[in-house]
């Protein structure tokens, strides 16, 4: 398993725990009024459960398992790779940080950075999306 | 395919299908259930089908550390598979009444049983797959 799809998946599992403890903390508050401020913390639950578990996980996978290349880095160039995992992780922990700070409409900079961190991905990615069987 | 991710795999499709079912449900205007059944059909395809899938596929693929260890791994993914799948039936069966019986002492419990067991399956699974999160160790081969 290379390096950047372990940092993925550690980061996916904190994002999940994070966001399932919102979770539980949001439906708490459902059915025990804690605090009318707890709300605010909803988008921080969806973005966690969506980008930092199921899309990096993914991503994470992804990376290690599709076809290697016969040539080269077997998972094609490294720097790239680190690039995405940093912007990646990076793009959504300022996204979060801001809508909890600011309001999530400012949050143009941290979805600027997961859009970067994914298109270096899809790169990475379509060089193995290749079979090695002669059909 | 090991038998605990037969059944995560199983119980996913199960979430999948009544998740579908419900979205749609909750789209008829003469029922007006959107509001209610919303977190209950989002957290079905999320957490039921996706998340589900997701932890039985891994625990089956992910390269074990412990292959000595079979017990361990035994009691982690079913406890896994358990804690969260009773917690999210709770969920399921007590959300939607949140906002039409207030102050049920029942219901209240229900929901923080099923928080806390939700919580309990997320922890067993990380336990079990983060140590499994190692870089391959290299053998000496003349061919490769």
């Amino acid at each position: 398993m290379p390096a950047q799809t372990i940092w993925m998946i550690r980061f996916s599992l904190i994002y999940l725990l994070i966001s399932v403890l919102i979770g539980s903390l949001l439906i708490t508050h459902k059915a025990i009024n804690i605090h009318p401020m707890i709300w605010s913390l909803l988008p921080i639950h969806f973005e966690f459960a969506i980008w930092g578990w199921l899309v990096q996980f993914v991503m994470g996978t992804a990376y290690w398992m599709f076809p290697k290349k016969l040539e080269g880095e077997r998972r094609g160039p490294i720097l790239p790779a680190w690039i995405m995992v940093c912007l990646f992780n990076f793009g959504l922990i300022s996204l979060v940080i801001v809508s909890l700070v600011l309001d999530f409409s400012v949050a143009i900079v941290g979805r600027s950075l997961i859009a970067v961190s994914i298109v270096i991905f899809g790169g990475l990615i379509w060089q193995r999306v290749v079979t090695y069987r002669n059909n | 395919m090991p038998k605990v991710t037969r059944w995560f795999i199983k119980a996913g499709i199960i979430y999948f299908v009544f998740g579908v079912i419900l979205a749609l449900i909750s789209e008829f205007p003469a029922i007006y259930a959107g509001p209610l059944l919303l977190p209950v059909y989002w957290h079905m395809l999320v957490i039921g089908w996706l998340t589900q899938i997701i932890m039985g596929v891994s625990i089956w693929m992910f390269p074990r550390k412990h292959r000595d260890k079979k017990k361990r791994e035994f009691t982690l993914t079913w406890l896994t598979f358990w804690t969260l799948n009773a917690g999210l039936i709770l969920r399921f069966l007590s959300e939607p009444f949140l906002p039409l019986v207030q102050d049920s002492i029942l219901i209240n419990i229900t929901i923080l049983f099923s928080s806390l067991l939700q919580i309990s399956a997320v922890i067993t699974y990380i336990i079990e797959i983060w140590p499994r999160l190692q870089p391959r160790i290299k053998q000496n081969r003349s061919s490769s």
